[in-house]
């Protein structure tokens, strides 16, 4: 009943769209993110990936938006939806990649009617049946198969040295790839999770040393994965890293040669090119913003793009963008995306390697969900 | 885990405890002009690493020569802090620089944020790339350089404190600030250089860590615990304790950690710390009589 | 004369007149600006003044710079986060739980933590919250991890949800008022006042009674269950808790706010709550700059505002209003009576420092009625002995007794509750405080502890020492002669058994030396036993019914005044060695 009612709505406005497409440019899309604090790095490209989008205009679409910060606390990042949510005829909010502040989010979202577009990989928000919130980088339930797989199937290794951190990111990571690992066949021959604040990584290499591992697998965030792998050179062990590691800021800090054998999980990887779209993304992208693009920019910028096509559509409000994005698919820069029926949009994900000559990866294996 | 490895581990928190015992080091030469804790101290090491990364952009130079001009534009900061958030709150209780040298870290961890942006970066390298083998062990040549400046700069360091008049100075201003404006001392200005020379030792051990650990905009914080707790261990305002402290730190991040996990290491090191402080109430040294403030 | 130490009982109530127009503005604040999001973060200020409020009892009451209240937030927070969330227990329950889980923990480590000073105490408490964290992040079965916990239920109170809002809003505030209350109950009148002497003279308040281990500990404990109840409220109002309610940000941001506020103060709190959740919402569209400007803003606060906003605002009003003093009435009580002494019995008495004696085997009897003079040059171990005697140092060996009472096992505290008084080398007072309420804290430790009733028995005792006229003035702004009488007036309120001096009659003038004279001569009429410590022998000659000499630890002569300065080893050690002092 609900359903139909919904429905019949979205046609009736769909039918009087042309009196009302110029309300269009009366649409907010705010952008609610953390640009300082621990996840300021990731935080910024989801920034950069929205604000690309919000102002290429695509189409003509005008939404209004502003950045607020969400820092690295669910109290601030409530904050910021709340005095977003404040302002008239917000469409939909691109929201923290940080778990814990999506978690405090959604009850209000949902109850505003709000569809939330974010990045976060915790794997949490998609399972509370809350129907707000739409990811667009593929969860860790899809990357961190396909990082296993990688593993056990590509690189035949069997012996894995898991390495995570002891933050929402690392820990959601390693529960997932623990179970892939078994599920696969392999065996977790050594496991440890490590502090952001950790610097040396001997004592950890140590012990990893001494257990053996034919392969290592990290769930680091950027500067602690650096680290990791520069001072992991003299083990010779092939690493396959998290989607920290395809960040070119990770890269930066290391020279080509100690990036030899090292592979990553991503959803994407734009400074690799790969089709002519993604390469005028990212010259678009260093020229505006004067930085590498990385996957999270680009899944932002794709699900900020899915909304601004759903407007250019006819929706007109945050509940029709809601349904749009609950039902329709959208063929972004780096895959199509389609809800799987809990706001998971992204299902593929892609391992990409360093070959020892550039800090630039290529894309050596691709992975649908389906 | 051989003994090779162990010898390894150990280099390994030399290293790390020489940079943290040059912070270690500015945080208690404050503590003890002021009888305040430099909130900001983290920040400022932080902020020696991100000028480091900069300087090293524009000009093309090992870290060993660049070193000299890090120090002496981060004294320059220091001079900026003492100015700002001290000076003005010299005559009240010290819970009021806490605040105002919280207020400065803030501005400095964001400031860092938006000239630098979040990405970590790595400063210089202090000369050359590349591992120095001694009898099988590889102790690469950025963190024996660290060794040897470090022991430098705190040597230095000592020798400015004990034997030129400045020093004494600025000890006397420490030690009986109302004693040494009776003998002459113009004790704002040792105050404000003692800041100077914080600055300037946290800003070389900014650099130091800039290259093997990178830097970050928001990790002033961790520092600053260190430094703290570097500072109580060893003994309030013992400058020896702070430095022992800072390799006692170290000791736990680079070797203890290799024989309990990470996060039950440094659980560990608190645990330590309580229990250093429940016995010996004074710090491992005992206390510098009449410092507490 | 400064307004601060006159408080007159009118000025005091016309000073609540701005603070009462701020909370009427911050609710006209909220009933008409007031959307969703200024709902939201008022509620937020109000859950931190709870913190803040609870924060002062330790920090600015007792003075003690715990770094634990983050903690304690955080505890309160996973308390009602892992009971609500994965046991699905309602408000009614986990609320009172969040409220004694962190006090029962606070009470278990108070006694190891407490004994420890300043810094040290700050580093122990940060020690514990970083433990918590590291508990909070690692043990992911019991807490969640790093990714926390979510679901947890919101406030409901008899089967009533207390929505987000307005409803909320009420709640929390109303809960703060209620903690205000309470908070103001426990610190104001006598106990603030004894609380300040703690703070700021812990020898004086061991010399009153009072029990500073006591008074630190309770204030510690009411701080973590205020700490747990705002935790609480903050994983009610957000629905979900993770390691970032025990992160070091909360610590600062609460000790941030009670420095802003205003140290001590519950207006200070709540000012400071108010000020630092909305400053940086105000600066927001500074985009990546509005942390700059927030550190830029606070500095400016705490320089400007030297006692915190709620000192800026009394000081503010004071000048506006004019500072029309009028001196209190007092109910004057009759001239304070003595009831009888008893005797102090020094046996055997050793005591040495790192090898070096400084008394040794001391024997030392003043009866009740009797004035003792106690000589002996520099060093001659005059002040260890009135140490030793107060409790302050442990003897080595031998005894100490007042009648039949042993000293031994007892604090300073306690010593001073059996009867025992004392004045010390430099004048112990509160310097900011005025010299009545230096004098009133004598009955802090008494059971109907009750300041204007102190303060009239201490105008009493200020008028014996000849100082009624001053009793209003700052103890900071005082002479020296005039800081000692007034606490030799303290001591002497105290009603002593037995009373020890230390050299009281330094830095007085010649009709001030005459009044302590003629108050110690009353004493010792009543019964009291008084041991008076001092250089200036004509003054002891004239005073003392008999003298003692020290030398170098060692008792030399004993005996009427005449006998033991014509002593030949008294005029060889003492006399010999002092003769260009009067």
């Amino acid at each position: 009943m609900n359903r139909v009612l919904r429905a019949a709505a979205v046609a009736t406005t769909l039918l009087s769209s042309i009196p009302l497409a110029a309300s269009a440019e009366n649409v907010r899309i705010p952008v609610l993110v953390p640009i300082t604090g621990i996840l300021a790095l990731e935080g910024t490209s989801q920034r950069n990936g929205a604000v690309m989008a919000l102002d290429e205009k695509p189409s003509g679409i005008e939404a209004g938006y502003d950045v607020t910060d969400t820092a690295a606390s669910p109290e601030t990042a409530v904050n910021a939806l709340e005095r977003a949510l404040s302002q008239p005829n917000v469409v939909a909010v691109a929201a923290s990649i940080f778990g814990p502040q999506m978690l405090a989010m959604m009850p209000i979202a949902a109850e505003r009617k709000v569809p939330l577009i974010t990045i976060s990989g915790t794997a949490k928000i998609t399972e509370m049946g809350n129907a707000y919130v739409f990811r667009f980088f593929p969860t860790d339930a899809v990357v961190k198969v396909a990082q296993a797989r990688y593993v056990v199937e590509e690189l035949k290794k069997t012996r894995v040295a898991l390495v995570y951190q002891t933050t929402a990111y690392g820990q959601s990571g390693q529960a997932h790839l623990t179970d892939n690992f078994k599920r696969l066949g392999a065996q977790i021959v050594f496991e440890e999770g490590l502090a952001p604040t950790v610097k040396d990584m001997a004592p950890v290499l140590a012990k990893l040393k001494a257990a053996n591992p034919d392969v290592i697998v990290l769930q680091l965030h950027s500067g602690p994965t650096a680290l990791f792998v520069k001072q992991a050179a003299g083990l010779n062990l092939p690493i396959v890293a998290g989607s920290a590691m395809h960040q070119p800021s990770t890269a930066a800090l290391l020279e080509p040669a100690e990036l030899k054998g090292v592979c990553a999980e991503s959803g994407s990887s734009p400074i690799s090119g790969g089709s002519p779209t993604m390469e005028k993304f990212t010259a678009a992208y260093r020229a505006k913003f004067n930085a590498e693009p990385d996957a999270f920019a680009v899944a932002q910028y794709d699900g900020t793009r899915m909304v601004l096509d759903a407007i250019g559509k006819g929706a007109r409000n945050a509940a029709q963008v809601r349904d749009v994005l609950a039902t329709g698919s959208y063929e972004g820069l780096a895959m199509t995306y389609k809800s799987d029926g809990t706001g998971n949009m992204a299902h593929d994900a892609v391992i990409v390697c360093y070959d020892g000559s550039s800090r630039v990866p290529k894309i050596v294996k691709r992975y649908a969900a389906r | 885990m051989d003994a090779l490895t162990l010898v390894q581990l150990l280099l390994n928190a030399t290293a790390l405890g020489a940079a943290y015992a040059l912070v270690a080091l500015g945080f208690v030469l404050v503590i003890n002009a002021t009888g305040a804790v430099n909130f900001a101290h983290g920040d400022l090491v932080m902020a020696g690493g991100f000028l480091s990364v900069a300087l090293a952009g524009a000009l093309p130079l090992p870290g060993i020569v660049l070193l000299p001009v890090v120090a002496a534009l981060m004294a320059l900061l220091g001079l900026a802090l003492s100015a700002a958030a001290y000076l003005p709150l010299r005559n009240r209780p010290p819970v009021s620089v806490f605040i105002s040298t919280i207020a400065v870290g803030v501005m400095l961890q964001n400031g860092a944020n938006a000239i630098f942006g979040a990405a970590p970066r790595g400063g210089p390298p202090l000369a050359g790339d590349g591992a120095l083998s001694l009898g099988g062990l590889a102790l690469d040549r950025q963190s024996a350089a660290v060794i040897v400046a470090a022991a430098i700069l705190l040597a230095a360091t000592h020798l400015l404190l004990t034997h030129t008049q400045l020093g004494k100075r600025m000890r006397a201003t420490a030690q009986d600030p109302e004693m040494a404006c009776a003998l002459g001392v113009r004790t704002g200005r040792m105050v404000a250089l003692t800041f100077a020379l914080a600055a300037a030792l946290a800003g070389t051990a900014g650099l130091l860590l800039s290259n093997r650990y990178f830097v970050t905009p928001a990790e002033g914080g961790s520092l600053m615990l260190k430094a703290y707790i570097a500072v109580v261990i060893g003994g309030w305002g013992r400058i020896g304790g702070a430095v022992i402290g800072a390799f006692l730190i170290a000791l736990f991040e680079s070797v203890i950690a290799a024989f309990l996990s990470q996060p039950v290491a440094e659980a560990a090191l608190y645990a330590v710390l309580l229990i250093v402080l429940f016995v010996r109430p004074g710090g491992i040294l005992g206390e510098v009589e009449g410092r507490r403030a | 004369m400064s307004a601060a130490s006159a408080p007159p009982e009118r000025i005091l109530r016309a000073a609540h007149a701005p603070w009462l127009a701020g909370a009427a503005l911050l609710a006209l604040y909220a009933a008409f600006m007031g959307d969703i999001y200024g709902l939201r973060l008022l509620t937020q200020a109000g859950i931190y003044a709870l913190l803040v409020i609870g924060y002062q009892f330790v920090f600015g009451h007792a003075g003690a710079f715990s770094l634990a209240q983050g903690a304690f937030f955080g505890l309160g927070a996973y308390v009602t986060g892992i009971l609500g969330a994965k046991l699905g227990w309602g408000f009614m329950t986990t609320f009172p739980l969040s409220i004694l889980l962190p006090a029962a923990f606070a009470l278990l480590v108070a006694a190891p933590v407490l004994r420890l000073e300043t810094h040290y105490f700050a580093l122990a408490t940060l020690g514990l919250a970083q433990v918590a964290l590291i508990g909070a992040v690692n043990w992911e079965s019991l807490t969640g991890g790093a990714n926390g916990l979510v679901g947890v239920p919101r406030v409901v109170l008899f089967g009533a949800r207390i929505a987000p809002g307005w409803p909320l809003l009420l709640f929390v505030w109303g809960l703060v008022a209620l903690g205000g209350v309470l908070a103001w109950r426990l610190t104001r009148g006598m106990k603030g006042l004894a609380y300040r002497t703690v703070r700021e003279r812990p020898l004086a308040a061991a010399s009153v009674g009072l029990d500073g281990g006591t008074l630190r500990a309770t204030a510690f404990v009411l701080s973590a269950a205020y700490g747990g109840a705002a935790g609480a409220l903050h994983a009610n109002s957000l629905g979900v808790v993770s390691p970032e309610a025990f992160d070091f940000s909360i610590m600062v941001a609460c000790l941030t706010m009670a420095v802003v506020g205003g140290r001590g103060r519950i207006a200070g709190a709540i000012l400071g709550a108010v000020l630092l959740v909305h400053l940086p919402e105000w600066l927001r569209g500074l985009e990546q700059y509005y942390l700059i400007a927030y550190g830029a803003a606070l500095l400016l606060v705490v320089i400007l505002a030297p006692d915190g906003l709620a000192g800026l605002v009394d000081r503010t009003w004071r000048r506006a209003r004019g500072t029309t003093e009028t001196l209190p009435f007092l109910p004057s009580s009759a001239v304070v009576a003595f009831t009888g002494g008893a005797a102090l019995h020094v046996e055997c008495l050793t005591k040495s420092f790192g090898g070096v004696t400084a008394l040794d085997s001391v024997e030392l009897r003043v009866a009740p009625g009797e004035i003792v003079g106690l000589i002996g040059p520099n060093g001659s171990g005059k002040s260890t002995l009135a140490n030793l005697i107060t409790g302050l140092y442990r003897p080595d060996q031998g005894h100490i007794r007042l009648d039949n009472a042993p000293f031994e096992p007892l604090r300073p505290h306690e010593i001073a509750r059996l009867g025992v008084a004392r004045t010390f080398q430099t004048a112990e007072l509160i310097g900011g405080a005025s010299l009545i309420d230096n004098v009133a804290v004598a009955y802090a430790a008494t059971a109907d502890a009750n300041l204007p009733h102190a303060r009239g028995r201490a105008l009493n005792a200020l008028a014996q020492a000849g100082l009624s006229d001053r009793a209003w003035e700052e103890a900071a702004a005082q002479p020296a002669g005039v800081r000692r009488l007034a606490e030799v007036a303290r001591a002497v309120a105290r009603k002593p058994r037995f009373l020890v001096l230390d050299e009281p009659s330094a830095g007085l003038t010649d009709d001030e030396r005459a009044t302590l004279a003629r108050l110690l001569r009353g004493l010792a009429a009543g019964g009291v036993a008084v041991l008076v410590i001092d250089h200036n022998l004509p003054f002891l000659s004239g005073l003392a019914g008999r003298l003692v000499c020290l030398e170098a630890g060692r008792v030399i002569a004993a005996g009427t005044p005449d006998a033991v300065l014509a002593h030949p080893d008294v005029r060889r050690a003492y006399l010999g060695a002092a003769e260009d002092t009067p």
